[in-house]
């Protein structure tokens, strides 16, 4: 368990940017940049360990509760 | 209606208060209405209040799933100001200034808006230059705003620390002085009075389940009270709006997160304005009671909770005892969360959706009880006339896809960064 | 005589030990172990405040926390504190108290004019008047509202004591050391976990203290003593007095306030006052027992009133006797106890019970005692102003709603007790949904949501053998978890006295020919007929009820009147109490002073001070510091009489003319390393940089996805794979994370890694036409002509011994240099770099002439990159690549970003060439126009342009590209000035870049 000052939020693991030199309508686009679902319940985001390994990695939470059900590192799925 | 005033008082007085009428009714949901407004707080019940008075629509229904008035109007810091940079905001809350000025005459009921001033603390050259371009900004819209220096802060609060033995020093602040207070449930229950008594119905424990939509249009609503139709409907629900966008496939530039904030104990008054630290996350004022109200930043992560964590609190005050060491011997009396409706601009949208007869009032982040009554205002104008405002045509939902974006702090879309 | 109600051999105080202390100016004693309220009452001082709205006299109402009433203003160690619980605070040597909230005196206040007056300031009258006339309201009401607002008086001095916090872990955390929290946390210790016994008092053993029981033969608080002794003795337990648990927040985290200093007669310099716990527990035992709630009845609030349990710690812990002819008003068996300690200590009880003829246990050791009972009566009214003397009792009714008849009975005090309520406040913060017990009218906690267990009378458990069976398991249970161990003890035998049913009788009824006011919540002053009118006005729902009389939102937050307030309202609304639920238990369980929260980061401490390693050398030579972050520049170095425009023009004129050195250490670095970092950077970057070859710099701009510039500076390719990136000093820990994200999370593919290096490297600048002279002879093994070191390049060199890394680039835009070295040789080179430089007349250069020198040039910053502006807009549409892809681009195609008359940089010069143009002003075309006045534009930056000898400034513009040559002004209300300036480039000095390549 580490204190939750060395982590900072980086918002909702689900989004995913568009590839690079694609085409993207300005909905896809928009869905990246601004438009979130800020779930209720389960929601899959991601955290960085700001003043610690600096590490990002996900973590599924609940907005509703703030429990904890899992963390992953970003190269594997929750 | 029966009228509050010192006389109704003292008669009432007499009759040992047992003849005073109920401030709002608590009736059955009818089958059909003109409008439903979805959320009993403040903005909801204002909506509802200028739908009957501007504009004689009277067959309205606020559909809340809880007590009306127990979201964020009945739980912020009750800071009211119109200190902003982009036009649209600064005239659309200036405007709900003078709203506020007469709001206590208006709904017969003492919301105790006191213009006590803001002041907002440099702590450098560069944040006095800031200011200044707020400020000047402010005043050619013709919104009062004072810069000062240093000394003259030390005027408004002498119990500042003005010693050496800081770590960023004052160098001045930007005041507006017509910026003030209220009493934060008055606001929610003057509107639901006046509202309730030109026949809107006010529903409670109410839970709305899903909405009715026909060819692109609007009918209804599904609630925990059964069905509902109606031929426009308002969202004016806050902290709960990507809630209802969910069920109505919509994905909108919100974020939702928690917003603390806490008070101290009663003690004599010392402390007239709102000042806010700008060295870090903190504002405070003191309330009638005498309790000093204080808050500053985000919890920092998506949460529909209304509770936060101590670090937090921690971290607000800090910079509050930067700013005023005196608060060192106080003690915190109470702590409380709100759900923040964070637009990722910062400004708010009011505006109408894409769905027929659906209109959508939202992104408050930090600030909506400030704008309450020209929220209420202005989406009332929306929704009658089917399209905004003048007051309200930037604060649109479609300024994220075209650019026009009004980011007050130039932060960018991550809400979770103060 | 001093002291005289104090019971002789009775109580824990140490009698060996006189204080001295003073309330409202006169002097008192009181003994060692004394609280203020008991050294008071022992002194037969019951008056000790006036109350919040009606200023009526005001007496202690109980013994702890739950304390309503005596909140007295403290002066203590030179300081002064409001609203201190007199029932809380230790007595030590010295200390004063003075009552609050009453004016001349707590005797004779004016205030209490308002008592008189009740009947016209109901519940939520503020909100019915004072409306007219409108101005009336700040300007009359407001203020007279706000004078009589508040309880205590703030010192406005700052705090000279010191805070703690201390980070702890643990397997379980108890929370009281009553018997379920000693059996809890014996059993886990047992088993060698890891525990915290946190106890509030400063005595251990909660009700143990009070109750006439005992364990395993000994009285309950032998057995209390003996069980910390072993406790204590345990390495693996940590037993804390003086410890409020306050906040049960996420992921089983609690915090813990313990009061360290305040009681000690002689302390270090070190030592703190208070000092916060952040507790992580595996698990958390809510042993935090239970508090007595009153039942209402009129003028309830009279001084003399208290509640039972009260009376009883008085005589019980501190020895003292609070009244000599007691009333005991009770719906249960736990006053008995009180009645008959009184009896014991020789004063004379009379026990009004509501229930019918009753026969208990203790029933019987009360009649056995010849005390007085009489059964079906309750206290109607307390007699008495500013102490009770009599009360009015009636003998109630079948229905028990009115009464048959009614006598007046002497007294001097009423005890109080309409059972019991569990403090609940802790498991209800952890997210558990309490529920409704029908058999204790409280509410109790149902499913945990986190790691807790409530365990005695906070879980509506009221025998002690119950409490300990309970607790001894829950302890075993816990080793189990955590341990793995069965634990094997025996769960000891209590002896304890067996309670009957209490009776749902919790407010006396009023006869109509009986006046008084029925107090609900005492130190706001909320009656049943407030919460009557609260309803009748359509104020239904509990928290519409709260907030609208104000129940339970007192600094006691309801701990006495939150459960009658509730019983109140589902009786008016015939609901059960259930179905009205109740109010938000929210952090902290008491009141924690801030100075406590914020622990040692208070004055200078606020933010971490990074200094540069030639911060001394600045200091030395008379640098006036400017705060950029966290880091101190210097702003200027001053010389004499110098105003700071004096120095920055002429530390920017002697770099335009000689050579100037500035600390640019603060500058952000990132190492970038790995086969793909040319890869990376072209994406993170506007422009391309698949194509910089070794050793050679080049100028970066990187946007956010929104399309807006972030940051901006050079990036230059030390090897093959190895990159050195610089940021702005704002945005260096931004442009990291912003990386990291990047690499991490969208292109984990990329073989890359990057790593700050802001701290190992010293950085100086060297600018000036003068500054290749410096540099050859501070590097006279290497070649650093313009062939060599070209714009934009790049060497390793040797400076005296210490490898050094030279860049050719500039912000000032002369011919400029910037050189690194390790941080440690940082101040060497700095002073090797002045000594060498002297005889080209090198001068140090602080912030002030560096923005000078880049605004002359045209050059953005800070003011002009504010997150609001895409490249365009700064002129640095040149940078963004139209070939390649990048973080940002596609945001560029915004509608928006792409209009004809979009914002665009320009250059300012007033028309008269002399007045300077404030920064922060707006750019109109008519500056007598009517408001709302169209605003064109700002001005970001201003300097006195050194080269041209004028004022000049950036500004934003819209339209800006065809504005040039136009005539505006510049207007600054808030200044009130208005300038005429000139719109002309934003490249003010030397327009083609020559200098740069020189």
């Amino acid at each position: 368990m580490r204190s939750q000052n060395e982590f900072s939020y980086g918002g909702d693991a689900s989004v995913k940017r568009p590839e690079l030199n694609q085409e993207v309508s300005d909905k896809e686009w928009d869905n990246f940049v601004y438009n979130r679902k800020s779930l209720r319940g389960k929601h899959l985001e991601l955290w960085h360990h700001v003043s610690g390994c600096r590490q990002w990695f996900k973590v599924q939470r609940d907005t509703t509760t703030h429990e904890i059900f899992k963390t992953a590192k970003m190269n594997e799925e929750i | 209606m029966q009228k509050y005033s010192v006389f109704s008082l003292i008669k009432n007085a007499f009759s040992d208060h047992m003849n005073w009428e109920v401030a709002w009714k608590d009736p059955t949901p009818k089958k059909e209405y003109d409008v439903i407004i979805i959320g009993g707080g403040g903005h909801g019940l204002a909506t509802a209040y200028y739908l009957a008075k501007e504009h004689k629509i009277t067959n309205v229904a606020i559909i809340e799933k809880g007590w009306i008035g127990g979201g964020n109007v009945g739980r912020n810091t009750t800071i009211i100001r119109s200190n902003f940079m982009y036009d649209a905001n600064g005239r659309f809350n200036e405007f709900g200034m003078e709203l506020w000025r007469n709001l206590s005459q208006e709904l017969n009921f003492n919301v105790m808006f006191s213009p006590r001033g803001i002041i907002n603390l440099a702590h450098s050259d560069a944040q006095m230059n800031a200011y200044a371009r707020r400020g000047n900004s402010m005043r050619l819209n013709g919104i009062d705003a004072v810069l000062l220096g240093r000394e003259e802060v030390k005027k408004y609060i002498p119990m500042a620390d003005f010693s050496d033995d800081v770590r960023f020093p004052i160098f001045g602040g930007l005041m507006q002085p017509s910026a003030g207070t209220a009493r934060h449930d008055a606001v929610a229950w003057g509107y639901a009075r006046q509202a309730d008594s030109m026949g809107v119905d006010i529903i409670q424990h109410c839970e709305v389940e899903g909405f009715n939509i026909t060819n692109g249009k609007i009918t209804g609503v599904r609630t925990s009270k059964g069905e509902i139709k109606a031929k426009k409907v308002g969202l004016c629900v806050a902290g709960s709006t990507n809630i209802l966008a969910e069920k109505l496939n919509m994905t909108l530039p919100i974020e939702t997160h928690c917003l603390q904030a806490c008070v101290s104990e009663p003690v004599k008054p010392l402390l007239d304005g709102v000042v806010t630290f700008g060295a870090g996350h903190f504002y405070i004022s003191q309330s009638d009671k005498g309790e000093m109200v204080m808050g500053g930043d985000l919890d920092g992560y998506n949460s529909y909770a209304q509770r936060g964590n101590l670090p937090t609190i921690q971290h607000v005050l800090t910079g509050g005892l930067a700013l005023f060491p005196f608060l060192s011997r106080l003690k915190m009396l109470r702590t409380w969360g709100g759900i923040m409706d964070m637009s990722m601009d910062g400004s708010p949208i009011i505006d109408k959706t894409h769905i027929d007869g659906l209109y959508l009032n939202c992104g408050w982040c930090y600030g909506g009880f400030k704008s309450t009554p020209v929220s209420g205002w202005t989406f009332a104008h929306t929704i009658a006339q089917d399209r905004p405002h003048e007051l309200n045509s930037e604060l649109s939902l479609n300024r994220f896809s075209t650019g026009h974006l009004l980011d007050e702090k130039g932060i960018g879309t991550k809400t979770w960064i103060g | 005589m001093s002291q005289k109600h104090r019971l002789k051999d009775k109580g824990y105080i140490n009698r060996n030990k006189i204080i001295n202390f003073k309330f409202n100016g006169k002097s008192y004693t009181g003994y060692e172990g004394d609280t203020l309220a008991s050294a008071l009452l022992s002194n037969g001082i019951h008056l000790v405040g006036r109350s919040f709205k009606y200023h009526r006299p005001r007496g202690f109402f109980a013994a702890g926390v739950d304390e309503p009433n005596a909140k007295l203003q403290v002066q203590l160690n030179g300081h002064s504190e409001p609203n201190v619980n007199a029932t809380e605070i230790e007595l030590v040597e010295g200390i004063s108290a003075t009552s609050q909230n009453c004016w001349p005196s707590v005797n004779f206040d004016i205030g209490a004019i308002n008592n008189f007056l009740h009947k016209f300031f109901p519940a939520g009258f503020y909100y019915k008047t004072f409306m007219w006339p409108k101005s009336f309201w700040y300007k009359i009401y407001e203020p007279f509202i706000r004078k009589a607002a508040g309880l205590g008086v703030a010192s406005v001095e700052k705090d000279k004591e010191r805070y703690d916090h201390k980070f702890e872990y643990c397997d379980l955390l108890v929370t009281g050391s009553g018997p379920a929290g000693l059996a809890s946390a014996y059993a886990a210790a047992k088993s060698g976990a890891k525990v915290i016994l946190a106890e509030d008092k400063h005595r251990f053993g909660g009700s143990l203290l009070m109750d006439d029981v005992s364990i395993d033969n000994l009285s309950g608080k032998d057995w209390a003593d003996k069980i910390i002794s072993e406790l204590k003795e345990m390495p693996n337990v940590t037993v804390k007095n003086r410890s409020q648990v306050f906040g049960y927040y996420d992921h089983n985290m609690l915090v813990m306030f313990e009061r360290v200093g305040d009681h000690l007669e002689k302390k270090s310099e070190f030592t703190p006052r208070q000092r916060l716990w952040y507790i992580r527990c595996k698990e958390v035992i809510l042993s935090t027992g239970s508090i007595e709630r009153p039942i209402v009845f009129g003028n309830n609030d009279t001084p003399g009133v208290m509640l039972a349990s009260g009376a009883k710690e008085y005589m019980k812990v501190y020895g003292v006797l609070v009244g000599k002819k007691p009333i005991i008003f009770t719906n249960n068996d736990s006053a008995y106890e009180t009645a008959i300690e009184f009896k014991n200590n020789g004063a004379d009880p009379l026990i009004l019970d509501t229930r019918k003829e009753h026969m208990s246990e203790l029933v019987n050791e009360a009649k056995n005692k010849g005390i007085e009972i009489k059964f079906n009566h309750a206290v109607i009214r307390a007699n008495g102003y500013k102490k009770v003397k009599s009360a009015d009792i009636g003998e109630l009714s079948e229905d028990k709603t009115e009464y048959k008849n009614i006598k007046k009975a002497e007294c001097d005090c009423i005890c109080v007790s309409g059972f019991w309520t569990p403090s609940v406040h802790l498991a209800s913060q952890s997210g558990n949904k309490l529920k409704f017990d029908n058999q204790i009218d409280a509410f109790v906690p149902d499913k945990s949501k986190q790691n807790e267990f409530t365990v005695g009378s906070a879980n509506g458990d009221f025998t002690l053998q119950n409490t300990l069976n309970k607790g001894f398991k829950a302890g075993k249970d816990i080793s189990k978890k955590i341990n793995n161990k069965e634990i094997d003890i025996q769960i000891p035998n209590a002896t304890e006295k067996k309670h009957n049913i209490h009776d749902k009788f919790w407010c006396a009824p009023l006869p109509k020919k009986i006046q008084a006011k029925r107090f609900v919540d005492f130190q706001n002053d909320v009656s049943v007929t407030d919460i009557e009118i609260a309803l009748r006005e359509g104020y239904r729902s509990i928290e519409h009820v709260k907030r609208y009389t104000t129940l339970g939102m007192a600094t006691d937050q309801g701990r006495t009147s939150n459960l009658n307030g509730l019983q109140l309202v589902s009786n008016i609304e015939n609901k059960i109490v259930p179905e009205v639920g109740h109010t938000t238990f929210r952090p902290p369980f008491t009141p924690v002073t801030i100075g406590t929260i914020v622990g040692r980061e208070i004055g200078k401490h606020f933010m971490p001070t990074r200094l540069t390693p030639m911060h001394e050398w600045h200091v030395k030579n008379n640098a006036v510091f400017v705060d950029a972050g966290a880091w101190k520049r210097p702003r200027y170095y001053k010389i004499g009489n110098e105003t700071m425009l004096q120095a920055a023009n002429r530390e920017a004129k002697n770099v335009r003319e000689k050579v100037g050195i500035c600390d640019v250490t603060t500058l952000g670095k990132i190492d970038v390393k790995g086969p793909d970092a040319a890869e990376f950077l072209n994406r993170v970057y506007t422009n391309a940089w698949m194509k910089l070859p070794i050793g050679k710099a080049r100028y970066g701009v990187m946007l956010r996805e929104d399309g807006m510039v972030m940051d901006d500076g050079t990036t230059t390719r030390i090897s093959e794979n190895h990159y050195h990136m610089t940021t702005t000093t704002a945005q260096a820990a931004n442009v990291l994370s912003h990386l990291e994200y990047y690499l991490q999370i969208i292109w984990p593919d990329l073989n890359v890694n990057v790593v700050s290096t802001t701290e190992q490297w010293a950085g100086a600048a060297l600018a000036g036409p003068k500054s290749r002279d410096v540099l050859e002879k501070l590097f006279p093994k290497s070649n650093v002509s313009n062939e060599a070191l070209p714009f934009m390049g790049y060497q390793e060199a040797d400076l005296f011994g210490v490898p050094a890394r030279i860049f050719r680039i500039s912000f000032s835009g002369e011919l400029a240099y910037e050189i690194n070295v390790q941080s440690d040789y940082g101040m060497f080179m700095w002073e090797k770099m002045i000594e060498i430089g002297s005889e080209f007349g090198i001068q140090p250069y602080g912030t002030e002439a560096l923005s000078t020198l880049r605004i002359e040039m045209g050059h953005v910053a800070g003011p002009e990159l504010d997150g609001r502006t895409i490249p365009q807009d700064v002129s640095l549409d040149g940078m963004v690549s139209k070939k390649k892809d990048f973080i940002g681009k596609r945001s560029l195609s915004k509608l928006a970003f792409n209009q004809s008359d979009r914002q665009k940089i320009v250059g300012l010069i007033p028309t008269d060439r002399k007045t300077s143009i404030p920064e922060g002003s707006h750019l109109v075309i008519d500056k007598n126009a009517k408001l709302p006045n169209p605003k064109l534009g700002h001005v970001s930056s201003s300097c006195w342009s050194v080269e041209n000898n004028n004022p000049f400034s950036l500004a934003i513009l819209k339209d800006g590209k065809n504005m040039i040559g136009k005539k505006l002004f510049a207007v600054s209300p808030l200044k009130n000035i208005s300038i005429e300036v000139e719109v002309i480039s934003s490249h003010y000095v030397d327009h083609e870049g020559k200098r740069v390549r020189s």
